[in-house]
């Protein structure tokens, strides 16, 4: 099947999950999932990436994505992006319980500030699949330099001074890079 | 119309989530304001996707997925009868009664949850400040109001200063600001903001490092900050 059809089929499972708690469909969605998630996590590099803390990523994001299933709306994200951006807030969930603040107990939550089920956006008829897919061929033709720092700071979390750091590059190169980037990829989904 | 924004590297940092709480707290505020900017963000967060889409898995992985999803099954069924946190739309809190209150995007309406009380301090005349508990200490986040009319002593900052107004508007040399803009100071810039004749105005603002008066009156509070950091 083409690859618009299987992002798609994705996006059917996960509201079966959420409409009617179907655990066949569950099931396919986390042997989907699950490798990608590790893959996606393994690319961090450092003892993150140890697998029992990728096994564990996998369990808490599909454990989430079990729960807030019945909130996922397919014409607003497609099912990769939902799941992206609930492994998202785990891992920021994770850090700040790795660097605990005296006064974090009762202070906002990750799922407050990143709250991807507040959309103030007036309905676009986007199908969010084909943007989906759109997003990945153009993310395939970037330069290498522009994708490297993309990858760098979606898979491996790290910012921009971060980057700029470790590849000994000055920040306005990668603030630059990252833009080149962005423009490109918009322009693939303007046409 | 919201004519001020967080740069696409700022946005592209939040989605990404390697932004700082404090800051990723304001532009959560401006995301909340501005249909721009949410829909840029759809973008940004299908670039995640796509990568998740595309991530390879690792070679040695050889757990077994079937334990796992039954594993993970025992974990649901356990869990089945806990609801998820209530998701209620954030009740207002006392002073919201006041104009300056109306109307808060939805992630300031639950900071002021989590901060049931505000303790205002006159910083200068027409300028009061009220300091907000977030969860983190790098920076300090605090509402500012100005009073009608109002100018605020002029001052620069050793940190990078970020405001997004969220009632009212002021206006400095660069330009004014209204509901929604999104302004970035960077460390040692000097601004004097003022507010509009007709209304109070509301800022939430995030500094990096404790503000530093310098003009007539900072020298008075200051005196040791006169010299401006570069
Ligand atoms: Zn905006
Ligand atoms: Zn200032």
């Amino acid at each position: 099947s083409s690859p618009q059809t299987r992002d798609d089929e994705w996006s059917t499972l996960l509201v079966k999950v959420g409409v009617s708690r179907d655990r066949v469909a569950f099931e396919k969605l986390f042997n989907h999932f699950a490798p990608l998630i590790k893959g996606f996590q393994f690319s961090r590099g450092g003892q993150s990436s140890a697998p029992e803390a990728a096994d564990e990523l996998v369990q808490e994001v599909m454990f989430r994505v079990w729960r807030k299933a019945p909130s996922f709306d397919p014409t607003v994200s497609s099912a990769s992006t939902w799941v992206f951006t609930i492994m998202r807030n785990c891992r920021i969930d994770a850090l700040r319980r790795n660097s605990r603040q005296p006064d974090t107990d009762d202070s906002l939550e990750v799922d407050d500030i990143w709250d991807e089920r507040f959309d103030n956006q007036p309905l676009v008829y986007l199908q969010q699949s084909r943007v989906q897919i759109t997003v990945e061929a153009g993310l395939s033709s970037l330069p290498p330099e522009q994708s490297h720092v993309i990858e760098k700071a979606y898979m491996e979390g790290k910012s921009h001074s971060e980057i700029s750091a470790e590849l000994g590059l000055p920040l306005g190169t990668v603030k630059s890079r990252v833009r080149l980037a962005l423009k490109k990829l918009q322009s693939t989904l303007v046409r | 119309m919201i004519q001020h924004h967080p740069d696409n590297n700022m946005l592209l940092e939040y989605a990404s989530g390697s932004l700082n709480w404090a800051h990723s707290l304001v532009v959560s505020a401006h995301l909340q304001l501005c249909p721009k900017c949410a829909a840029q963000l759809k973008l940004l967060n299908s670039i995640g996707g796509a990568l998740l889409e595309s991530a390879v898995p690792p070679a040695n992985h050889t757990d077994d997925t079937e334990s796992a999803f039954s594993r993970l099954m025992g974990r649901i069924d356990t869990n089945e009868n806990v609801v998820d946190r209530v998701v209620e739309d954030a009740k207002n809190p006392s002073p919201s009664r006041e104009p300056v209150f109306s109307s808060l995007p939805p992630v300031v309406k639950k900071l002021m949850q989590r901060n049931p009380v505000l303790k205002w301090r006159r910083l200068s005349k027409g300028l009061r400040e009220a300091r907000l508990k977030t969860g983190q200490s790098r920076h300090e986040v605090a509402f500012h109001r100005i009073a009608p009319g109002n100018k605020v002593a002029e001052h620069d900052h050793r940190g990078k200063e970020i405001t997004m107004v969220l009632y009212g508007s002021f206006s400095d040399a660069d330009g004014v600001y209204s509901r929604g803009d999104f302004l970035v100071r960077e460390p040692g810039e000097v601004h004097r903001p003022t507010a509009t004749l007709d209304q109070e105005c509301l800022c939430l603002s995030v500094v990096e490092a404790p503000v530093a008066l310098t003009g007539f009156l900072g020298k008075l509070v200051n005196p040791f900050l006169s010299i401006k950091p570069q």
